[in-house]
């Protein structure tokens, strides 16, 4: 073993108990909207989330503050949520609403509420440790595309990902070499931008043709362009346009989101609309998010199998070559801290723009390797006749 | 919770500049050429005159401002000077078929 004095080693301080400041988007409006109450285990705690007779959806701690009741395996009943145990009627505010064999409810029977926003087909909650409602001007950007007509519905993707923190996923949005490794993207264009409570990824991109070889005859997509922003700890939009070799744009708007279950896990969901190309029919069109939709899974799987064996690292070793990593922890502490203690230097814009020519020289080289070694392989007699 | 300082920032630091458009003062550092970090204050956001006249743009990020180009330039310009090192050593690359370099290859 090399003397330690020469070692590098990897510094990782515990990952925090306390769980980000901000909205967190717990899905699709549709998926919680039938009646039934949902389980969510979240922010290290079990919550109940269900939709009243009044369509209006809320966000409960799951355990009845009566019995202990998990009111997740409950009813709804009007617009409260009724408890297996005992029947104890809790309303969305927080407050129990009607016990049906008591004469009154007790006094300061309150369980805890989470504050909710339904937008653009998804449900959100706010997370704050010190128990404050939203600020003013603290929210989430309306989706147009979302309500468009000549977009398609969400295509969701929701994956649990145990053995991690969820910091793994944020510092994804600074790490350009790993798109081109993990997501099979080629970034030729690469800037972040942080300021205030939101991170842009400034993204230009071209087609990997070693990962989705052209079949002749068809429209291949050749590039894409996207802007994508952090709003809050959680919660990122990209805005994304693919091109394609005959001119056409596509335009399509990402979401990647998260919210922790504990400190060392956390459930990953993306989700796609696409504007629905002229010609297409709204089933070919849903086909075709699906299609994109699908791709980025894969990519997504391969950084799961990443956060599965990696260790977590307070100190990495950066080349020029990469991104802001310091710099994005330091914007995305100020959701880890009291909202009094949020410093100047945590919400600063800060710039960051990475020069690509290296890793695209690099990346070419790899690509045309990738390329010969499957002409070679299709090439080779052993491999004649061979159908799987 | 803490956060470590950038390794890189040992071998060179993040270097003070005034825009040359507006005066706003700002930390850069260079890595190359084509590389640029910048980091802004309030006051500098405040005096920025391209951020000022920047209206929110279309989709869900329009707020989200790339740049300003003035300090772009401002940048690129005290590198070429050499009043701003660049890490990189590799000299900034010329056109030779441009006239405006053909000083740089008589």
């Amino acid at each position: 073993m090399t003397a330690t004095d020469d070692v590098r080693m990897i510094e990782a301080e515990a990952a925090p108990t306390r769980y980000a400041r901000g909205w967190h988007c717990l899905g699709l409006e549709r998926d919680f909207a039938d009646g039934t109450p949902h389980q969510v285990s979240a922010f290290g705690e079990k919550l109940v989330v269900f939709a009243g007779e009044d369509g209006v959806i809320s966000v409960l701690d799951a355990y009845c503050r009566h019995m202990g009741g998990d009111l997740s395996q409950g009813t709804v009943k009007g617009n409260e949520i009724a408890c297996p145990f005992h029947d104890w009627r809790w309303g969305g505010d927080g407050r129990c609403k009607a016990i049906p064999y008591a004469r009154r409810v007790p006094l300061r029977a309150r369980t805890a509420s989470w504050p909710t926003l339904v937008q653009d087909g998804m449900l959100f909650v706010w997370n704050d440790p010190e128990g404050n409602p939203p600020p003013e001007g603290v929210t989430i950007p309306r989706i147009a595309a979302a309500e468009d007509p000549e977009f398609t519905d969400w295509h969701w993707y929701t994956v649990t990902i145990d053995g991690s923190n969820c910091r793994e996923i944020v510092d994804n949005v600074v790490d350009m070499a790993h798109f081109f490794y993990v997501h099979f993207s080629f970034p030729t264009y690469f800037k972040n931008v942080f300021e205030g409570h939101t991170a842009t990824q400034f993204m230009e991109g071209i087609g990997r043709e070693d990962i989705r070889p052209r079949k002749p005859g068809t429209n291949a997509s050749v590039g894409n362009s996207s802007v994508a922003s952090y709003h809050g700890p959680s919660f990122m939009i990209d805005d994304l346009t693919y091109h394609y070799e005959d001119g056409m744009d596509i335009p399509a708007v990402l979401i990647n989101c998260h919210y922790p279950i504990d400190a060392n896990s956390f459930v990953l969901q993306y989700g796609i609309v696409v504007k629905k190309m002229p010609g297409l029919n709204d089933e070919e069109a849903a086909a075709m998010a699906q299609r994109m939709g699908d791709f980025i899974r894969i990519g997504f799987e391969q950084d799961v199998a990443i956060w599965k064996s990696k260790a977590r690292i307070d100190n990495p070793l950066l080349c020029e070559e990469d991104g802001p990593v310091y710099q994005l922890r330091r914007w995305y502490e100020q959701f880890y801290v009291d909202a009094g203690k949020v410093t100047r230097e945590m919400t600063d814009r800060f710039e960051f723009e990475i020069d690509t020519t290296r890793p695209n020289e690099a990346w070419r080289r790899e690509v045309e390797a990738n390329l010969a070694a499957r002409d070679a392989a299709a090439n080779d007699p052993a491999d004649a006749g061979q159908t799987v | 919770m803490s956060v470590r300082p950038d390794n890189r920032l040992a071998d060179v630091a993040m270097t003070p500049l005034a825009c040359t458009a507006c005066g706003a003062g700002v930390e850069v550092r260079k890595s190359s050429w084509d590389q640029t970090s910048i980091q802004w204050h309030q006051d500098a956001v405040d005096a920025c005159v391209e951020r000022r006249a920047t209206t929110v743009g279309a989709g869900p990020n329009g707020a989200a401002f790339a740049g300003c180009a003035a300090l772009r330039d401002s940048v690129r310009a005290a590198a070429v000077r050499g009043d701003l090192r660049v890490v990189d050593e590799e000299p900034l690359k010329a056109n030779p078929e441009n006239p405006e370099h053909a000083d740089d290859h008589a």
